[in-house]
């Protein structure tokens, strides 16, 4: 048994620590006094690929293959993840890159998809994104309630409908749409598609205005008549095989909820150590009202902390961590949430100005209560392993 | 780097105690509270597996594990029976306090002479109300978990004392842990036969003692949610079993993520002192989490059997009564907030919450 962190996972702590405070933080609060994501063309983010940030973790064609580098453990994902999101949550989204859709490019896709869609990502020339398209106005944590559909026509597929609150959409190079060819049969009949950035049918882009997280694009778009060719039904015509593994390995691990229970983690580390800071300046922290919640938020992020990297420790050695993963997301985007409202409560009207780094947090982290399945779905998820509950 | 795997050696340590908790302490439960204390058959395979005074040094028939161990063996102990893991385990929170406090040689002055159904108890002056004066201790502590007290160590803020005789204890009913039996302390002039110096020390100890109760109080925590979901599977109501109504499955996946997030909290805590890193904070942080789950877990337990857990046919409700009184110990939740506010306010800058963070 060992809860310490070992040194090369400090080195990236540290680094990440110092991006995060001399770029994350400020392209963050930069974001939110204006409102909007930052421009494309900011200067951040061809920082960020000066940096080497945005590369994908796919390795080039076969045979020409670059060497393979040092591989994060998941763990040490979640360690840097939290540590980000503590700098600013929103602009580690807004970052270029292949981002969500990555995996299921790489699980599912075929070589000359990965070559297609993924070289651009192997060095950057210029800040690029690319996005995965599923929720919908009638579908969030329902994913198999989705509505855009997909027609087979000729030698391509048809896509129809329409897709909200997506990431980079309206900047992304290309977009993998999740579709259904029959919304009678669920999951089942869902299929993903790359529709490139500039397909005719592809459009209405309109980037939402939100309450927090304003640094990254949440993008409605619809899609009519847009026509894709066969080759861009993601892994091919003869993918089913595969990807039924890939969805059983899916039903057993996820890597995805502990990370965003990670940010929230991050978020509110945040916000108690601006609620302590101003405690501290404010005198207050003789009272022992405020330091008992002080004390109390400081023992339940650590538990989130921890109930974080049990998930991924369990992810790192291959064991299921269904349960695991969705407890970390349950309990660390409430306590998330938690630590903020500590931190408004503490500021008083102050709180109220709208001003302060506590109240953009507050803002910020409500969302990691919603996405990636909300606290209700996760324990209903849980609820599904402890007691059976039935679908 | 992060690794919840305890290794062979403890694995197999938590294998043997579960196994002796359902062959032994689980089937006879109602008789041991009954009875205030534990069979004589049930205390000799207790020796017999080398579970009592695990942190003893071998040289007085201990193994010299360090808190891992404890917090993993009382665990187990706890979901079946705390009360009777007090009874069997002589030293109990004792031993690790008072290595803390005076090493190897302060455990071998002090409990070389414990007989096998000896007990040493700890008090902690926040529990009590007790003055130390010219070498001797005088008043009363309300309750402990004891009949007899072969010695007794007190915990104070700067300075621990230990006596060994001018006490006596009145039996009382008890809320729970009945098993180990249940008495007033009264302090009339003890003399104090060993005092130690030092917040550090004190603090320690402390440390190593909200373990040894809080991973009791984990184990009970655990227990009452094994049982009542097991129960919410078998028990139908409404056409279906009372598990697959939401209210019901969401209130035991409630129960599920607070035990869970208590448990990683004690293991962090006890790996820590084991790494030799300040553990004061972390340690409080956690007894007093396990004691705010316990809170809501205990009657939660009693709840989702409706009125059969209400009877003392069912177990739950002994673990709410159980839950209680660990609760109680030590100073309860109200002392473990002070000491972890004030470990939380002694450290400048960010707030550390990692482990790993120094």
């Amino acid at each position: 048994m060992d809860f310490g962190i070992d040194a090369a996972t400090r080195v990236l702590l540290e680094r990440a620590r110092e991006i995060g405070e001399r770029e994350v933080r400020p392209a963050g609060l930069e974001a939110d006094r204006m409102g909007a994501p930052l421009p494309p063309d900011h200067s951040y983010f061809k920082r960020c690929i000066e940096r080497g940030e945005g590369r994908t973790r796919w390795r080039g064609p076969v045979g020409r293959e670059r060497p393979a580098g040092p591989r994060r453990t998941t763990v040490q994902t979640l360690l840097v993840a939290e540590e980000y999101a503590y700098w600013d949550r929103g602009i580690g989204v807004a970052n270029p890159g292949v981002g969500l859709p990555e995996g299921n490019v790489l699980a599912i896709g075929t070589e000359e998809q990965k070559e297609h869609f993924l070289t651009p990502f192997l060095e950057l020339d210029r800040p690029r994104w690319a996005c995965f398209g599923m929720t919908e106005p009638g579908a969030g944590s329902d994913a198999a309630a989705i509505r855009t559909h997909a027609r087979k026509d000729g030698d391509g597929w048809v896509l129809n409908g329409g897709k909200c609150f997506i990431g980079n959409a309206s900047r992304a190079d290309w977009i993998l749409v999740q579709a259904t060819l029959d919304p009678t049969k669920g999951r089942a009949a869902q299929r993903a598609f790359f529709v490139e950035q500039g397909t005719p049918g592809l459009g209405g882009f309109k980037i939402e205005k939100k309450m927090g997280l304003k640094a990254y694009e949440s993008t409605s778009f619809s899609l009519e008549d847009c026509r894709v060719p066969a080759s861009h039904l993601l892994g091919g015509e003869q993918r089913d095989t595969s990807r039924a593994g890939f969805s059983t390995a899916m039903r057993t691990f996820n890597a995805g909820r502990p990370v965003i229970a990670a940010n929230a983690v991050g978020i509110g580390r945040a916000a108690l150590d601006e609620a302590l800071r101003f405690a501290r300046d404010e005198d207050r922290l003789g009272d022992p009202r405020v330091r008992d919640r002080l004390e109390a938020m400081t023992r339940k992020l650590r538990m989130a902390r921890l109930l974080c990297l049990r998930a991924g420790w369990l992810a790192d050695r291959e064991q299921p961590n269904i349960v695991e993963a969705s407890m970390s997301k349950a309990m660390a985007a409430s306590l998330g949430q938690e630590a903020t409202t500590l931190g408004m409560e503490l500021l008083g009207s102050r709180a109220a100005r709208g001003d302060h780094l506590i109240e953009k947090l507050y803002r910020d982290v409500k969302a990691m209560d919603i996405v990636e399945g909300t606290g209700q779905v996760q324990r209903v998820i849980i609820a599904r392993q402890l007691v059976q509950l039935p679908r | 780097m992060f690794d919840l795997d305890p290794g062979e050696e403890l694995a197999l340590l938590v294998e043997t105690t579960r196994s002796f908790a359902a062959e032994r302490l689980t089937p006879s439960l109602r008789e041991a509270e009954a009875a205030r204390c534990v069979s004589p058959a049930t205390r000799a395979a207790f020796e017999q597996i080398g579970l009592r005074g695990l942190e003893l040094p071998e040289a007085l028939g201990g193994v010299g594990l360090g808190p891992v161990a404890r917090v993993l063996v009382n665990e187990e102990l706890g979901a079946a029976d705390p009360g009777a893991a007090l009874a069997l385990d002589g030293p109990g929170p004792v031993a690790g306090a008072l290595s803390a406090l005076g090493g190897e040689e302060a455990v071998t002055q002090a409990l070389a002479s414990l007989p096998e159904d000896g007990r040493a108890l700890l008090v902690d002056l926040a529990d009590a109300k007790l003055q130390v004066e010219g070498g001797h201790l005088q008043g009363v502590v309300p309750w402990v978990p004891a009949e007899r007290a072969d010695v007794v160590l007190v915990l104070g803020e700067e300075a621990a004392w230990l006596t060994t005789g001018g006490y006596r204890l009145e039996p009382l009913r008890g809320a729970g842990l009945r098993a180990a039996g249940s008495a007033e302390l009264v302090f009339e002039k003890a003399p104090v036969v060993a005092r130690f110096e030092g917040r550090a020390a004190v603090e320690q100890a402390r440390a190593s003692a909200r373990l040894y109760v809080g991973s009791l109080l984990l184990g009970v925590l655990r227990g009452a949610c094994d049982f009542s979901r097991e129960y919410a599977l078998q028990r139908q109501a409404f056409g279906r079993p009372i598990a697959h109504h939401q209210a019901l499955a969401f209130l035991i996946t409630d129960m599920r993520m607070a035990v869970d997030g208590a448990r990683l909290l004690l293991h962090d805590a006890a790996w820590r002192i084991e790494a030799g890193l300040s553990a004061a904070g972390e340690t409080a942080g956690a007894f007093a989490q396990t004691i705010e789950a316990a809170a809501t877990i205990g009657p939660a337990g009693v709840q989702i059997l409706g009125g059969h857990g209400f009877m003392q046919d069912y177990p739950v409700e002994k673990a709410m009564r159980e839950a209680r009184a660990l609760s109680s110990w030590l100073g309860g939740l109200d002392a473990a907030r002070e000491d972890a506010g004030r470990a939380l306010l002694a450290h400048a800058g960010p707030v550390p919450l990692s482990a790993g963070e120094r």
